[in-house]
């Protein structure tokens, strides 16, 4: 493989990125200034906001190769944190959501820590034991914390969850049209998160990973301890998903142990499923879609669920390498370049 | 009379990665024939061709007229090829005597349960002794003969044996292929495949030499020793 | 004394009704390479229809687990069918199958909601009554859980050891291509290693249903556990994971006496943790290789 090969092609792929990305932002600047609709602007500040948490278990999943179910986990972490660093030691919310963010690392660590040795199988098992017990922990917890007139809070906030921890200022600036201020603050964190994700896919880091993947013995041979680079992809790829969770909680203004439930999972990795598995563009495409999915099935809400598990195994076993993947296996001619790296 | 087995011009590989191509032999019964060649060449793709583990892109297989193309793998095995895989794909957790058992999983071997183990013991005294010991605590040797033996327990009206000196010490292949010679003379129709053609190139009926997926040369085993160039050429020998 | 003998009372019963989920993962995993996350939903399944064909169809007890079995064999073949075979080849089938197996334990959970409600069910194939010696009280329905474990594991070591079937299971899981060069069909051999793992399964959910009632998602927490109990163990070693679902029930049993409810899975996942930092292939595992 040689270097000069590679880093041309990368290059021409994220000069591409760049402009795709550029173009999108663009389109998404104008959204609330040309639609009057609330809800359309909310609705797309929380695919903003699954979108980041896609991209970022895309990272995990399809670069880095590790089978880690605790990404919803993650999130959790950085929405209980942000609520709880408002409710008890009121702290504003800026502060506490890049709080939160080095807090989910540091989680993502100690998880990646104890389950990255093993082999995939175990990981995905062991990271859905994970966030199920995180969830028990939380959602069982009936002790009193502290007793407020509300009532009984525990420490995590029990059943109910946390609400009135304080929020980004919007309200006080812009009034009734405080959402517009949150969607652009969304909108600005998936820029970063979709950066970040680009940076890794064609970066460095990318090559190491995809020369684990084809030729895991050379590869170790020449000093890449997969590891190593796993931890690293794991834990950074977790500070935008705990931002993406705090911001989560500050946008809604509540947190419960709803965020850990196999529900959102199930939407989650559908979108993965759905745009495709360790590309750059691929969840994004799969999170738009699903999300323009749930608002088709949401006349049907009992069959949500339903439709989601049709849509999750129909997929991975139809179309294993999802949408982006069909464009994959058209584009590429029989002798591959070498710089080829999985990118739309 | 026609060839118990039969390829014509079968092309088979691994995905984008073709093997064989326009491999074309017949194997007549009670025969013994040799398959020969450098390693990586398509030797063991065409006897997993012909078992069925490797689906073919090209070309037709019949046996004792009946066309393979379309049977399964266990299918194959029940119409009476038995298949002797390189590196001798043991069931390690179980005994000797389990994987010989194994070996007459089919109704039809199955009756004859108890007289096969007889015969293949009495082929095969080592076996007997280590009836109970795990097969993955074997030395190579012992395992080649347990492959070997299983496969007798099949029945079959063809064996293929792929590479049954591989890996052994001289006087194990001595073993080997006494045993071989010992099921020749009772009129079996074998088809080994080898990549040292001294063994086997003067005894038996039909040797071919497959190069680069293709027949280089076929012809009678001792012609093939009379031609010490194309050993060269092809086996370096 | 006496609370010793209840909780490991209640730790054997607990194990015992982790120990036939347990098999029936540990064998689909040793010869399919599938972790079938659809288990959960197929536990949830078997208890509501045992409880649907005895409180709405008036059956018989033992009619109403013959039909839990068969609904829920016949769901594991559908799975195979529909999910498992058409990836069979595949370079990742490992993470396939356990992506595909996930939208499929959705879709039969939610089925169950709408069919029958949120609403908890109790189970109405339970025994009254307990045995008491002395201050311990053995609930009745515990010995009849363990008997049938018992008598669920005997059979199936039987199947496995002695059976035409149950020694081309082995073969399959040791060598599959071997197993097809001795003419075994290896299809059918998956599909019926699936059947037999869902009528497991409907087994699992009925005893586990009748201690804690019947809820469309209660297959979530006993299907995890058991695949814990299947990692520490090591992929793919039935007998490794019966001896382990049954320490871990004992585990479980303990820790609820002395800490409660509450904390028993994480102290257990934590456990499960330190054993894998120190044996990542499992205590007994080596290769994914079914040890019968």
């Amino acid at each position: 493989m040689s270097i000069g090969a590679v880093s041309i092609g990368a290059a021409s792929s994220v000069r591409r990125d760049l402009i795709l990305g550029g173009v999108l932002i663009a389109l998404a600047i104008l959204v609330p200034l040309l639609t009057g609709t609330r809800y359309i602007v909310t609705q797309t500040t929380l695919f903003f906001i699954w979108a980041i948490v896609v991209t970022q278990w895309n990272l995990v999943l399809g670069v880095g190769g590790i089978f880690s179910l605790a990404q919803m986990a993650l999130f959790a972490v950085g929405a209980y944190a942000t609520a709880m660093l408002g409710y008890y030691f009121h702290m504003p919310m800026v502060l506490a959501m890049l709080l939160a963010g080095i807090a989910t690392v540091l989680v993502s660590v100690l998880i990646g820590l104890a389950c990255l040795r093993l082999r995939g199988p175990y990981v995905a098992l062991l990271t859905l034991a994970v966030a199920q017990v995180m969830y028990l922990l939380v959602a069982n917890d009936t002790e009193c914390f502290t007793n407020p007139e509300s009532g009984c809070m525990p420490l995590f906030g029990g059943i109910r969850g946390f609400t009135r921890f304080g929020d980004l200022g919007f309200r006080a600036l812009f009034g009734s049209k405080f959402y517009v201020g949150h969607y652009y603050v969304g909108l600005g964190l998936l820029a970063l998160a979709t950066a970040f994700s680009v940076a890794i896919i064609r970066g460095p880091a990318g090559l190491a990973f995809q020369a684990l993947r084809d030729n895991p013995g050379y590869a170790v041979s020449r000093g890449i301890s997969r590891f190593k680079y796993q931890l690293w992809v794991f834990g950074l790829s977790a500070f935008f998903t705990g931002l993406a969770g705090a911001f989560y909680a500050v946008n809604f203004a509540a947190v419960g142990p709803i965020v850990f439930s196999i529900s959102v999972l199930l939407f989650l990795l559908s979108m993965i499923v759905v745009g495709g598995i360790g590309t750059v563009w691929g969840p994004l495409l799969g999170a738009a879609l699903l999300m323009l999915a749930d608002e088709a099935m949401r006349e049907v809400g009992d069959w949500r669920d339903i439709g989601l598990g049709l849509i999750l195994a129909g997929f991975v076993v139809l179309l294993p390498k999802g949408l982006a993947g069909l464009r994959l296996s058209w584009g590429r001619r029989p002798s591959q370049a070498p710089g080829d790296i999985p990118g739309a | 009379m026609s060839a118990l087995l039969s390829l014509v011009r079968i092309g088979a590989g691994y995905g984008a990665n073709e093997v064989l191509r326009g491999v074309s032999l017949d194997v007549a019964e009670g025969s013994l024939t040799a398959i020969i060649g450098p390693n990586g060449h398509g030797k063991t793709t065409l006897l997993r061709a012909i078992s069925g583990l490797v689906p073919l892109t090209a070309g037709a297989i019949s046996f004792a007229g009946r066309p393979l193309m379309t049977l399964r793998p266990d299918e194959i095995v029940a119409a009476g090829i038995v298949h002797v895989p390189q590196g001798d794909l043991l069931f390690p957790e179980m005994s000797v005597i389990d994987n010989l058992q194994m070996g007459a999983y089919l109704p039809d071997a199955a009756k004859q349960m108890r007289a096969r183990l007889d015969e293949v013991f009495a082929l095969l005294p080592k076996l007997k002794e280590r009836r109970s010991q795990i097969a993955s605590t074997l030395s190579g040797g012992e395992r080649r003969m347990v492959g070997i033996g299983r496969g007798l327990m099949a029945g079959g009206r063809l064996l293929m044996l792929d590479e049954p000196s591989l890996g052994l010490a001289p006087i194990l292949i001595d073993q080997i292929y006494d045993v071989i010679w010992e099921l020749t003379r009772a009129g079996r129709t074998i088809l080994v495949v080898e990549e040292n053609a001294a063994r086997i190139a003067d005894k038996a009926a039909q040797v071919a030499l497959l190069d680069n997926g293709q027949f280089a040369w076929t012809g009678q085993g001792a012609e093939l020793m009379a031609r010490p160039k194309i050993l060269e050429t092809y086996l370096g020998a | 004394m006496d609370v010793l003998i209840q909780i490991i009372a209640s730790g054997l019963t607990l194990g015992a009704m982790y120990a036939v989920s347990t098999i029936g993962l540990a064998l689909v995993y040793g010869s399919l390479n599938m972790l079938n996350m659809a288990h959960g939903a197929l536990l949830a399944l078997g208890g509501y229809v045992c409880w649907y064909a005895m409180a709405t169809l008036g059956l018989h007890p033992l009619l109403g687990v013959a039909a839990a079995m068969i609904v829920c064999g016949a769901v594991g073949l559908v799975i195979y069918c529909a999910a498992a075979q058409p990836m069979l080849g595949s370079a990742n089938f490992e993470t396939q199958i356990f992506i595909a197996t996930i939208g499929i334990g959705a879709i039969i959970e939610n089925v169950i909601l709408r069919l029958f409600g949120p609403q908890p069910t109790p189970q109405p194939l339970n025994l009254t009554g307990a045995l008491v010696i002395g201050n311990v009280h053995i609930p009745h329905q515990n010995l009849l859980i363990l008997g049938v474990a018992l008598g669920l594991m005997a059979a199936l070591a039987l199947l496995l050891r002695h059976s035409r079937l149950g020694r081309a299971i082995r073969a399959t899981a040791q060598n599959r291509e071997a197993a097809q060069l001795m003419g075994v069909r290896v299809g059918f051999v998956y599909a019926q290693v699936l059947a037999l793992s869902g009528a497991l399964a409907a087994i699992s959910g009925i005893m586990i249903s009748s201690l804690s009632g019947l809820l469309p998602n209660m297959g979530g927490d006993p299907m995890l556990k058991a695949f814990i109990i299947c990692v520490v163990a090591g992929l793919g070693n039935v007998y490794g994971a019966v001896a382990a679902a049954i320490v871990l029930g004992l585990l479980e049993a303990a820790t609820q006496y002395v800490l409660g409810v509450r904390y028993s899975f994480a102290i257990l996942l934590l456990l499960v943790i330190a054993v894998l930092i120190w044996r990542p292939y499992g205590l007994f595992g080596r290769k994914q290789v079914v040890r019968l």
